[in-house]
């Protein structure tokens, strides 16, 4: 069971953010799209921001655990291939070189 | 939590699998350095010594193969024909409709799907392979050695046939090694086998930087470059952990005298969906023009223009193509891989329904108007990541591009050791112990 963690918005950009900004202006025809293209990708990079505020990002504890472990897995792994190739690398040499 | 891995050897059956595992890497790195038919491996021993660092077409290629490449081994050509094949399958599936009706298909239409990549990997092979020989058998592989004209002896068409087909051979035992480990072993075998090959470059490239650097014996350089190199992994973590969770909402529901459902869980989207793919796609596809050019050796305007521009890491127009190609393949990859329609159809199936928007075609638009907007920072990231390092490098150093320490390799390094640790503690939760990750 989890927590809902964040709010819900209903992808109806013209009707919500959109609306605070361009009060003053008379209502458009309601259809996207009348807006310069400019307009549009500022509008697209706001809603951008908007999600990524929604993000759930790791907290402190678990970035420090999973950093570590994957540091120390690769660590593991590099040693062990590290360790395999200079064996294999002296076998070769010895029989081919 | 070091005795996590302890307790994860302790375990029967997932011993046997990361020993199986550590097995298949032993013979994958065994096929990495014994030498193909044909060359005096004595003289490219010599080469490689005498030319380090400054072969910067095939670094790259070289590093993906673990070393292999320029040692002339039966692996020489790694598992890049596969890759190469599997990226061509894939961006086929959208624009064929018979390979599109059999992705949909299901479980036997993938398989089919399989069954051509690797035709198309060994077809890939023999092509890569007769270009390899060819540059090593003209002596151009090694530009710059003395006696680089005498890697392949005997230069008879039988020779060169036989080394074609061992390198051929190699990359499918090492498709067939890679899908053993997918298959019994943990994690997945591609992303293993190209893990264990940069890694197996990595002592080798931090110690040249010691070697190299000149403030205190080079010692400055060499922390230096580790703390860099930490910092970037604990950024990567921190990337590839982010999720935009959406809630989903289960309908309660009585059948017989038991209510099932009426569970609130989400559906987790990363902000970097599509994982090290775009990366690996990237790189791979960028090595092409250049191999073109190496292999047809015209001189032509078109040969030399690739040649100025796309060979080596750090020139700014292959910096800017691979940024392009990676955000390209980010969004190309989440395309196929996450269907908003589709997740919309099974939670409709399952009464499940996103608070607030209606089940069916709008939960599958706010689905996807979720992962437009949350895929862009994504893959911007994965760019950036992939090129600080090759941008810094260019600025402070001038020296190989290819810096085997480059983005591209913390970033594949740190992915594919994230998914397999995560696996390995998946399984040791299966049987009711403490994993890691506590």
């Amino acid at each position: 069971m989890t927590e809902i963690t964040d709010s819900i918005e209903v992808p109806e950009p013209d009707a919500t953010q959109d609306d605070k900004d361009t009060e003053r202006k008379p209502r458009r025809g309601g259809k996207r799209g009348k807006k310069g293209p400019l307009g549009r990708l500022a509008l697209f990079y706001r809603q951008i921001i908007a999600e990524l505020r929604k993000v759930v990002w790791p907290n402190r504890n678990d970035l420090t655990t999973y950093t570590t472990v994957v540091i120390v897995f690769v660590v593991v792994v590099i040693g062990f291939v590290a360790v395999v190739d200079w064996g294999f690398g002296k076998l070769i040499s010895a029989v081919f070189g | 939590m070091l005795t996590a891995f302890a307790r994860a050897f302790r375990t029967p059956d997932l011993r046997k699998k990361l020993l199986f595992t550590l097995g298949i890497v032993v013979v994958y790195r065994l096929g990495a350095h014994v030498p193909v038919p044909g060359i005096d491996y004595t003289v490219v021993n010599a080469c490689i010594k005498e030319t380090k660092g400054n072969n910067s077409l095939f670094g790259l290629v070289n590093m993906f193969s673990g070393g292999a490449l320029l040692q002339l081994t039966i692996f020489a050509l790694g598992i890049m024909p596969y890759i190469t094949a599997s990226i061509i399958l894939q961006l086929l599936t959208v624009v064929i409709p018979r390979l599109e009706a059999l992705k949909k298909e299901g479980q036997a239409g993938t398989t089919k799907i399989t069954q051509y990549t690797r035709y198309l990997t060994v077809a890939l092979a023999v092509l890569q392979g007769t270009g390899l020989v060819a540059t090593a058998r003209s002596g151009s592989l090694f530009s710059g050695c003395n006696n680089a004209g005498s890697i392949v002896p005997n230069q008879s068409i039988f020779t060169t046939i036989t080394m074609v087909t061992t390198m051929t051979a190699g990359t499918v035992v090492i498709m067939w090694l890679g899908e053993l480990v997918t298959d019994r072993g943990i994690g997945n075998g591609m992303s293993i086998l190209m893990f264990v090959s940069i890694a197996a470059g990595f002592p080798g490239s931090l110690w040249a930087i010691k070697v190299s650097g000149t403030i205190a014996d080079g010692w400055v350089e060499f922390l230096a470059v580790l703390a860099v190199g930490l910092a970037m992994v604990g950024l990567v973590v921190f990337v590839e952990q982010a999720q935009r969770r959406i809630p989903v909402q289960y309908a309660k529901r009585m059948i017989g005298r038991r209510s099932y459902g009426g569970t609130s869980t989400y559906i987790p989207l990363k902000v970097n969906q599509a994982g090290v793919i775009p990366v690996i796609f990237a790189s791979s596809l960028l090595y092409i023009p250049a191999l073109i050019v190496q292999f047809s050796g015209s001189t032509a305007g078109w040969a030399q223009w690739i040649s100025r521009n796309f060979t080596k890491g750090d020139h700014p127009v292959y910096m800017a193509a691979y940024f392009l190609l990676i955000v390209f393949f980010a969004f190309f990859y989440v395309a196929i891989s996450f269907n908003p329609e589709e997740v919309a159809d099974n939670m409709k199936k399952y009464g499940g329904f996103i608070p607030g928007i209606r089940a069916g075609r709008p939960t599958a638009e706010y689905l996807s108007y979720v992962l437009n907007r949350i895929t862009w920072p994504g893959a911007l990231y994965l760019g950036l990541i992939a090129l600080v390092p090759t941008v810094a490098i260019a600025i402070f150093n001038g020296s190989n591009g290819n810096f085997p320490l480059g983005g591209t390799s913390i970033l594949i390094i740190v992915g594919v050791g994230l998914e397999t640790v995560k696996q390995i503690e998946s399984q040791l939760q299966q049987r009711n112990y403490e994993g890691f990750l506590r």
